[in-house]
């Protein structure tokens, strides 16, 4: 499949020349004293007065020659690691949501480990997704465990990669002193670090923030998997123009891409964005908007120059409901996106702008998912594809719904759809007329009702409960 | 082995099916056990895993068709009234409509659940319905329309079957087909799509 193109490769160039011009004459504000000493060993101009870190053309060219073209995330079962861009398209929940619709009520209302532990096992169960970002945040979390309250729900009923970020490197040390725990060593950890760091440590415009920079420099400097994203917002954070959104953004993807090889070149990484336009009616994010697509289209056309995997969160609705306001702004963005080549899309299971969680959305975005890789898998060109003595065999005014070919053909050629219907409308008004929304969720309800069969065997869940007292109990069970 | 005829047919293996019937003949097997417990029970179980969406209707389709070649294997051995038939059906799309693909998907499914269909093909006219019906003896005479423009053969036949007292149920189906449609022009069943067909044909004859 070739992949569309929005420019000629004089453009790319000169994106690319304009983002190191950035780089190299305005700089980046950089709060974290590491970082600016990591760049300043590098040979970029430090001034150690206002944190402004300028970036030549040099320094940002060389590192960019031990860019990886490759990035894994490890799973807890090997047989779940997913690389880009090998197994590209990878589906990725969308993360750190304060909130929840409550499945039982339908009332928004703040998340807690208990609905982390749940929306895992969905996760685990469903055949779409990829990597588990941990959709929510807890709001029952004792005190001094904010991170752990979210990984140990996680880890604990999902054996497929788990992706998060933590506030702290005190945060940090306890999650990856989890990992270590359920791996049974730091060393057996190390080996397949399961758990998967992201943070977004560039603020547009051109800003490199203290906490969540300290945490890439710390995982970067012990080998831990870690990548960022960049986020820039026109009209707000950058120009209200979308070329101008993408040299900056490509500027701060470079910057990051920097730091991280002048740390440990060679460390893997994606360019990833969630690069959007605000809507100046009102100065609302607009995370849905098509534009977030046509952007990410771009990046990852950059992300190709570069041969470095690509995504970011590309698929997001700003809607409040999964009306048609959220599948189409789900479902355009993602579909462009992939067309264009990008391999990662954080998209899973969130309403309003990032802010809510819900079932519903997580099945119906499984079912987008597949769609997707579907499109991906193509026509599958073959000779024995082409079906010529079949077609003979059946001949004019024949069916095929009875031939071995059908038969076996049949459960893989097409996405057999579990949300989408295809009833006639007599048996779609006999049911009560279920919309998209209610199908979703009596399937989620349906896999959730079953016990989980993927959590921590009893002996490993002792040990880390009397590893870490206190902790949350952290198990998946339905509401009612 | 009666069991392994059974999951033959839900295997779907067409030789294997008669092979194993022609051993329980020559081995002495009671015809009408192997009919009933064989080849119809493993057909009722085709069509419980079809109704809750384990079987696909090509599956289905080929597990009729494995039943079907036991049956004809075991014909000649059975004793008169003891045919398998769940009944028998007539079947066509209506004068001036020449879409079939639903009405072909219905008598292919209507064949899997143990009917026997006289498919009539398409632009079949009321005298062709009737004769064929009179001719196989048939318990239903199933209509189908595309068009809105050919629905009303549907009402005249019906009329007919009425007006001369004639005992076939009829039932109806086709896109442009509704259940009031099918009430206003008094047929006795109307199928939504193919499974609903054979539903409502099962329930016509089981009535």
């Amino acid at each position: 499949m070739d992949f569309t193109n929005y420019f000629s490769r004089q453009e790319i160039e000169r994106v690319h020349e304009a983002s190191l011009e950035i780089l190299e004459k305005i700089g980046l504000l950089v709060r974290n004293q590491k970082a600016r000493d990591y760049f300043a060993r590098g040979g970029c101009s430090v001034d150690a007065s206002t944190g402004l870190v300028k970036l030549p053309r040099r320094v940002v060219e060389s590192c960019r020659q031990s860019y990886p073209p490759t990035y894994t995330f490890t799973a807890r079962d090997p047989k779940f690691d997913r690389t880009i861009p090998g197994d590209r398209p990878i589906v990725v929940t969308g993360s750190s949501a304060p909130n929840i619709i409550d499945p039982v009520t339908g009332e928004e209302r703040r998340a807690t480990s208990g609905d982390i532990a749940n929306i895992a096992y969905l996760f685990n169960e469903l055949p779409g997704f990829d990597v588990f970002s941990i959709s929510t945040l807890a709001d029952d979390a004792p005190a001094g465990m904010f991170s752990l309250s979210r990984f140990y729900p996680a880890l604990k009923n999902c054996l497929k990669p788990v992706r998060s970020n933590t506030p702290a490197i005190s945060d940090l040390e306890q999650v990856l002193d989890l990992g270590s725990t359920i791996a049974g060593s730091k060393e057996a950890y190390y080996e397949r670090p399961f758990i998967n760091h992201h943070y977004c440590p560039v603020v547009s415009p051109l800003t490199m923030d203290v906490e969540s920079t300290e945490s890439v420099v710390y995982l970067t400097e012990k080998g831990l998997p870690v990548y960022g994203t960049v986020v820039p917002n026109a009209g707000m954070t950058s120009p209200m123009s979308l070329m101008g959104t993408l040299a900056l953004g490509n500027a701060e993807f470079l910057a990051l891409s920097t730091l991280i090889q002048l740390i440990r070149p060679g460390a893997p990484l994606i360019y990833a964005v969630l690069s959007t336009v605000a809507d100046m009616r009102s100065g609302n994010y607009a995370p849905g908007a098509i534009e977030t697509g046509i952007l990410q289209m771009a990046h990852t056309e950059m992300a190709r120059y570069y041969n470095v995997p690509s995504g970011g969160y590309i698929g997001l609705t700003n809607a409040h409901s999964n009306d048609a306001q959220s599948g189409y702004e789900t479902g355009m963005n993602v579909t462009a996106a992939l067309l264009a080549g990008a391999d990662l899309f954080n998209m899973g299971g969130l309403l309003s702008s990032l802010m809510a969680f819900d079932f519903a959305k997580m099945v119906i975005d499984n079912e987008i998912s597949m769609m997707l890789k579907r499109i991906k898998r193509g026509m599958e060109f073959s000779e024995e594809n082409l079906c010529l003595d079949l077609i003979a065999k059946v001949g004019p005014g024949g069916s095929y719904m009875d031939e071995k070919h059908t038969l076996k053909n049949m459960r893989t050629a097409a996405v057999l759809p579990k949300v989408a219907t295809r009833e006639m409308r007599g048996r779609w008004e006999d049911e009560g007329r279920p919309d998209a929304h209610a199908r979703a969720l009596k399937e989620a309800k349906r896999i959730l009702s079953k016990e989980n069969p993927a959590k921590f065997p009893a002996e490993l869940d002792k040990k880390l409960r009397a590893h870490f007292p206190g902790l949350v109990p952290g198990d998946a069970r339905w509401y009612e | 082995m009666i069991k392994d005829i059974y999951d033959a047919v839900i295997e779907m293996e067409q030789e294997r099916v008669e092979s194993l019937v022609k051993e329980e003949i020559a081995a002495g097997g009671d015809v009408s056990k192997i009919l009933n417990e064989g080849l119809i029970a493993a057909m009722d179980e085709v069509g419980r895993l079809f109704a809750e969406g384990e079987f696909f209707v090509p599956e289905m389709l080929q597990a009729a068709h494995a039943m079907k070649a036991g049956l004809d294997v075991l014909k000649p051995h059975l004793a008169k009234g003891d045919s398998g038939n769940k009944g028998t059906i007539v079947i066509g799309t209506v004068k001036g409509d020449l879409h079939d693909i639903g009405k072909n998907l219905v008598a292919m499914m209507l064949e899997g659940a143990g009917f026997q269909v006289i498919d009539l093909g398409v632009d079949v006219d009321a005298d062709k319905f009737l004769a064929a019906a009179a001719e196989k003896q048939a318990d239903i005479i199933c209509m189908s329309a595309l068009l809105t423009t050919t629905m009303p053969g549907m009402e005249a036949l019906i009329k007919t079957v009425r007006e001369q007292g004639l005992s076939y149920k009829t039932m109806v189906g086709g896109a442009p087909v509704t259940p009031a449609y099918a009430r206003k022009i008094g047929a006795d069943g109307y199928g939504e799509d193919a499974p609903g067909a054979v539903e409502t044909a099962r329930g016509l004859l089981s009535a």
